[in-house]
């Protein structure tokens, strides 16, 4: 579904991505680990359209996304969960939602998007009029999650989903995660905790300093030497 | 008591009318970024429009508004596309500088075209109530004036709605405030950045027209007009339309207050001087989030 | 911008100055007051063009209030020579006022950024402006035994040594430690800081440095003029005018602000004479041209022409 070939991605003079080839299948859970700084997301940011590679490809269903505007990957059925949320906090959660289905393709689905938003995450639906500055941190996560969601994306990336979230916040949105991905959607997800990842993805691609350094299932990286090493730091290795 | 009563007035009735040229500004640099300023240069050209869409169709001036807004509206596409969509391919703060001389060359560029075409004379519209006033007390109100101060508010309750209700409202709405997470959500961010600069642009021909209404309009208001929009936008701060308004009228009864007190010539110092203290030391401005 | 400080400058200054010898010759060549005036505008606006290009091309601020410094110069000179002070000093106090007043709003004004440091400066000038123009509304007039030992050939050498102390000033900066700092912090505030350049005492000095240069060429005016409202030194247009001028040449280089005065005032005098205002429609209309292609002016533009040809 998702390929990408030989990617090389840099911010000015800085090269950040060299080489990465990975692929995410339909209906699959990628799971992209690896330590701060080793590109992560600039991979996402990549394929979402909001940076330009220098060299590679980026397929998606067969079709280049290398150049595309942002907004159109979108309507394509490529949706990123950005770090740290980005949402827009002057509006509430209903809003943030729905601009989610802005795109043509999406706004015919729009009514019935939000219902499935709302059965996913209860606890919005009594929040809708809520103005999102307002939300806890693990409240926001889930708006960002269901704004993507509206996007009625066939591939589902998310960037450190857990990053400031409490633990029991982190499980509930994994689940959701799972639920999504037996709707149909395939999820790529990039994450520093290594164990919540890894419980749910099938495959998992392990970059550090901008290249790819493993892969594997699931259950295989995290008995891998290389996955403990980004995990716990070079001391890990010692075994 | 009376007079100053009446000074202050008066003083209410242009702060409508800084708080409309404002908006326009306002709307312009919290969506893209871009402080043009050209603005005033753009609320010159609109009362230049009203000023012969009155003479050659003999409308009513209020009524011109239904031409000169649409005109805006295209010309602000116009510079849109023919220049400032350029602008708005560098990041933010290289943005912001280019903007402001281009802007600059842009209002240079406007103003020498309009002394060209129509010389440095100041026009101004005559209509049959012109002189009309409505006594309330000891006050005079001029009709026109008033009636342009409404036209003022609608124009900026409508707008707010506007970006409260419309799609594509929204949607600026949220490229203002984080224009990478708007083209993650699928908002066409070129396209709202277009939208926010054609409506910014129709509200300095609103503008214009009123100003020629209630004034006269000659190719120098321009400069004059962009300071004015710029201490409104400074000290009302970006964000709210209302916001800005309100400061429009806030300045308006400063400068005439201040007129009252120290003599009419230093009436736009005081605007002036406002806006460079708070400039130091608020910059959100006093609405601004 | 161009990276090379120093050496390039310096080539540059050598082949202005021994241009501005060849102009000292101009009075005894030429005996017309029409070409000795238009030189004598030349030389007041290379003079302005640096001044205004100190601070913007070498401290990256965009200071659009460049026209109060220049205004208190004309202000101070033309009182204290009218009343008798010799010009070199009044020359002086005139610069020395117009730079105390940046050092003392120059604190405030630093504490904004990019694009508010140019409205704020906008509006500090017309602030001065305004008052100057309700305080001395009337016309300021040299008195007549003045005017009978009116000698232009004066005023020409002194702009000469003016825009010769200006564009020396600029070289020196450029090559000095001094001018490295300015252009860190222009490249890249807040690495600059970092590293332990104060970026403030940086850009107070670019400042006095600008506005005393300003000052200076304001007195220049003044002593110049017979008669002139004393609010028309403070006049934006003076700002805008040393802005075009460096930019259209090249901001941040020591020849650019050089070109563009020759360029601007020699087509300004001839479009002038044909179209009053056609000038300043062109100028705005090459102005946004080089914003958006050729940020580096003029100057670029030769660089790309040179690199091409040797190709």
């Amino acid at each position: 579904m998702l390929e990408i070939r030989d990617l090389d991605a840099a911010y000015g003079d800085i090269r950040v991505l060299s080489g990465v080839t990975l692929s995410v299948g339909p209906g699959e859970i990628v799971a992209l680990l690896g330590p701060n700084g080793a590109g992560k997301s600039t991979l996402l940011n990549s394929i979402a359209g909001l940076l330009r590679p220098r060299a590679g490809a980026i397929r998606f269903e067969g079709e280049d996304l290398n150049g595309v505007r942002a907004h159109l990957i979108v309507e394509r059925g490529v949706a990123l969960v950005p770090e740290g949320r980005r949402l827009f906090g002057s509006m509430s959660v209903e809003e943030n939602l729905e601009l989610g289905a802005f795109a043509p393709r999406a706004r015919a689905g729009r009514v019935a998007g939000l219902e499935r938003v709302f059965a996913l995450f209860p606890d919005l639906r009594d929040r809708r009029r809520q103005l999102v500055r307002s939300l806890s941190g693990g409240q926001q996560q889930m708006v960002a999650v269901g704004r993507a969601l509206m996007t009625s994306p066939r591939l589902l990336m998310l960037d450190e989903p857990s990053l400031g979230i409490a633990p029991r916040l982190v499980r509930s949105i994994m689940e959701s995660l799972v639920e999504i991905n037996r709707g149909g959607v395939a999820v790529f997800l990039v994450e520093q905790n290594i164990q919540a990842a890894l419980g749910l993805a099938h495959r998992g691609y392990v970059l550090e300093s901008g290249r790819i350094a493993g892969h594997g299932p699931a259950a295989d990286l995290l008995r891998d030497p290389h996955v403990r090493r980004a995990y716990l730091g070079p001391l890990a290795v010692r075994e | 008591m009376s007079v100053l009563a009446q000074q202050l007035l008066l003083g209410l009735l242009i702060g409508g009318l800084y708080g409309l040229a404002a908006a326009g500004l306002s709307l312009v640099f919290g969506v893209l970024k871009v402080l043009d300023v050209a603005h005033g240069e753009l609320i010159m050209l609109g009362g230049y429009m009203a000023f012969f869409v009155v003479a050659v169709f003999g409308l009513d001036p209020f009524v011109s508004l239904l031409v000169v807004i649409p005109l805006s509206l295209l010309l602000g596409v116009a510079l849109y596309w023919g220049l400032f969509g350029f602008v708005v391919r560098a990041d933010e703060e290289t943005r912001v500088k280019n903007s402001l001389l281009i802007g600059f060359g842009l209002a240079l560029a406007l103003h020498a075209l309009a002394v060209r075409l129509w010389t440095a004379d100041e026009r101004s519209i005559i209509t049959p109530y012109g002189g009309s006033v409505i006594s309330v007390g000891e006050l005079s109100i001029p009709v026109v004036r008033l009636v342009s101060l409404a036209v003022a508010f609608a124009l900026i309750g409508g707008l707010h709605l506007l970006l409260a209700r419309w799609r594509w409202g929204k949607a600026i709405r949220a490229t203002a405030e984080d224009w990478q997470a708007a083209l993650l959500t699928g908002i066409d961010v070129r396209r709202a950045y277009l939208l926010a600069f054609a409506i910014g642009t129709g509200l300095a021909g609103a503008a214009g027209t009123l100003v020629t209404i209630g004034y006269s309009v000659s190719p120098s208001i321009g400069l004059e007009w962009t300071l004015k929009a710029l201490i409104v936008v400074v000290l009302a701060g970006l964000g709210s339309m209302i916001g800005t308004f309100v400061g429009g009228l806030l300045l308006g009864v400063a400068e005439a207050a201040s007129a009252a007190a120290f003599g009419g010539p230093y009436r736009e110092v005081v605007g002036l001087v406002i806006f460079v203290v708070v400039l130091v030391v608020r910059p959100r401005g006093l609405f601004g989030r | 911008m161009r990276g090379l400080a120093g050496r390039h400058e310096r080539r540059w200054a050598a082949a202005i100055l021994g241009a501005f010898g060849l102009l000292a010759l101009l009075p005894v060549a030429v005996r017309r007051d029409d070409v000795l005036n238009v030189v004598f505008l030349i030389l007041l606006s290379i003079t302005l063009a640096e001044s205004w290009n100190i601070v913007a091309g070498y401290a990256g601020q965009v200071n659009l209030g460049h026209a109060a410094f220049f205004g208190l110069g004309a202000l101070v000179a033309r009182t204290l020579w009218i009343g008798g002070t010799p010009i070199a000093v009044a020359l002086a106090a005139g610069a020395a006022i117009a730079t105390l007043f940046a050092l003392l709003i120059g604190v405030a004004a630093f504490r904004l950024r990019g694009a508010y440091f140019a409205i704020g400066t906008l509006a500090l000038g017309e602030i001065l402006r305004t008052t100057i123009n309700n305080a001395l509304p009337e016309i300021s007039t040299l008195p007549a035994p003045t005017i009978a030992t009116y000698r232009l050939t004066h005023r020409y050498y002194l702009a000469l040594a003016l825009a010769a102390v200006s564009v020396l000033a600029v070289a020196a900066l450029a090559g000095s430690r001094l001018g490295l700092g300015m252009r860190a912090i222009r490249e890249d505030e807040e690495a600059a800081e970092a590293s332990g350049v104060g970026a403030l005492r940086l850009k107070l000095t670019a400042l006095a440095l600008s506005t005393g240069l300003a000052g200076l060429a304001g007195g220049l005016f003044a002593f110049y003029h017979i008669s002139y409202y004393p609010s028309h030194p403070f006049s934006p247009h003076w700002t805008f005018d040393a802005l075009l001028m460096t930019f259209i040449g090249g901001v941040g280089t020591l020849h650019g602000p050089v070109l563009g005065a020759v360029l601007y005032v020699m087509l300004k005098e001839y479009v002038a004479l044909r179209w009053v205002d056609f000038h300043l429609l062109i100028f705005g209309a090459l102005f946004i041209a080089i914003v958006l292609l050729l940020p580096g002016g003029l100057v670029q533009a030769a660089e790309r022409v040179r690199r091409l040809v040797r190709r």
